[in-house]
């Protein structure tokens, strides 16, 4: 029966730390693939309105963005503005032939959702002039951003 | 000369520089889901010189102005936006059983004979002018509508009135946001009514069809035309 016995000493052992790098790692992954990063710099406010009948973006990759606000440089008036990818544009008659530019290969403007990133404070003018650009070139498919909750 | 002996690397320190990793993720990741309401605009269409609008009567219209101080005006009315939902949901519903409120669109009922009927005659149109998309998405929506009545237990079903629809209107000065909330609102009543109806129809949830599963389509198509969704918008006066 001793030989069953024979460690006495009883100390508890050191918690083996040798996996932790790997759990680490895998907690890792999982953030670098969940993570979205900004498409764009903004150069304007955008503070989207709310509405309980959003639904989500499918296909990210075939969607563009525009976005309409307030500039966040003083420098740059109080007016509202567009922006298109990086930049603010003087004025809202260069929508189109962007959007047709961005067209990605063996599409039509038209199976590309534009997304309209626009402050809820900003007339409907510029929104309305934006929209009418996109129905020029049959960009029919817009999507009006808006918060869920 | 000895062989030195390579001394195995030291991975201890593997763990924090997966945690600096880690933390650098965590503080940058933005998980937010775009979201927002979808709408297809009208095509802009070159219309035929011998092109005849069609008859459009007051009571198939609801028209729903917005001024630049944020107030609405429905049907001429001034409304509050709480008043809004119940007054939509009465243009896509109040007619339905017999005629109640004559300022509301009516509605008509569609059988099997009557689908029958129009598919011929598009279908004549179709071959005398294969060019023209109008009447190919006509035949296509009245073979749709044909399926739908055959599967449906009383042979028909009622449908509004095929003018009816909601005419939006804004000035210059109109905030985005109350322009949303609208757009909400109509969603929200078109949303509702297709669910009652996949569930009534179908026995399933409207929210849980797919778009990609054949049948699913199938029912989403029907669906629109049980329960259609148009809105034409005014251009802002200059």
């Amino acid at each position: 029966m001793s030989k069953f016995k024979k460690n006495n000493k009883r100390g508890i052992p050191g918690v083996n730390t040798s996996a932790l790098p790997d759990i680490i790692f895998m907690l890792l992954f999982f953030f670098m693939v969940a993570t979205t990063m900004k498409e764009v710099d903004m150069q304007v406010d955008v503070k989207k309105p709310v509405a309980d009948q959003a639904e989500e973006l499918k296909d990210k990759d075939n969607v563009d963005f525009i976005y309409i606000g307030f500039p966040m440089d003083k420098e740059m008036g109080t007016e509202p503005r567009i922006q298109l990818d990086d930049q603010l544009v003087p004025d809202y008659t260069v929508v189109a032939a962007w959007k047709q530019i961005k067209t990605r290969e063996g599409k039509t403007p038209m199976d590309i959702v534009t997304s309209l990133k626009v402050h809820q404070d900003v007339g409907m003018r510029i929104v309305s002039d934006v929209k009418e650009q996109l129905r020029d070139i049959d960009a029919v498919h817009i999507n009006y951003s808006a918060d869920a909750r | 000369m000895a062989r030195r002996e390579i001394s195995e690397i030291n991975a201890g320190s593997m763990a924090d520089i997966a945690f600096l990793l880690l933390i650098f993720f965590l503080v940058t990741t933005t998980m937010e889901v775009d979201a927002g309401i979808g709408r297809t605009l009208p095509f802009k269409r070159e219309l035929p010189p011998d092109y005849v609008p069609p008859d459009v009567h007051d009571r198939d219209v609801l028209e729903i102005k917005a001024n630049s101080n944020d107030q609405l005006l429905v049907e001429g009315r001034l409304t509050s936006i709480d008043d809004l939902q119940e007054i939509v949901i009465d243009f896509y519903t109040v007619n339905i059983n017999g005629e109640v409120d004559k300022t509301m669109p009516s509605y008509e009922d569609i059988n099997s004979a009557k689908c029958q009927t129009q598919i011929a005659f598009y279908k004549a149109k179709v071959a005398e002018l294969p060019e023209d998309v109008f009447f190919q998405e006509e035949l296509g929506k009245w073979q749709t509508k044909l399926k739908l009545c055959e599967e449906l237990p009383t042979g028909g079903y009622k449908e509004i009135h095929k003018m009816a629809m909601i005419k939006l209107e804004n000035q210059a000065g109109t905030t985005y946001g109350l322009y949303i909330r609208i757009q909400n609102i109509l969603k929200t009543v078109v949303n509702d009514l297709r669910k009652e109806q996949c569930m009534e129809i179908w026995g399933k949830e409207y929210f849980a069809l797919d778009e990609n599963n054949e049948e699913d389509q199938d029912i989403i198509k029907k669906l629109r035309i049980l329960v259609p969704e148009r809105i034409i918008e005014a251009k802002i006066q200059k």
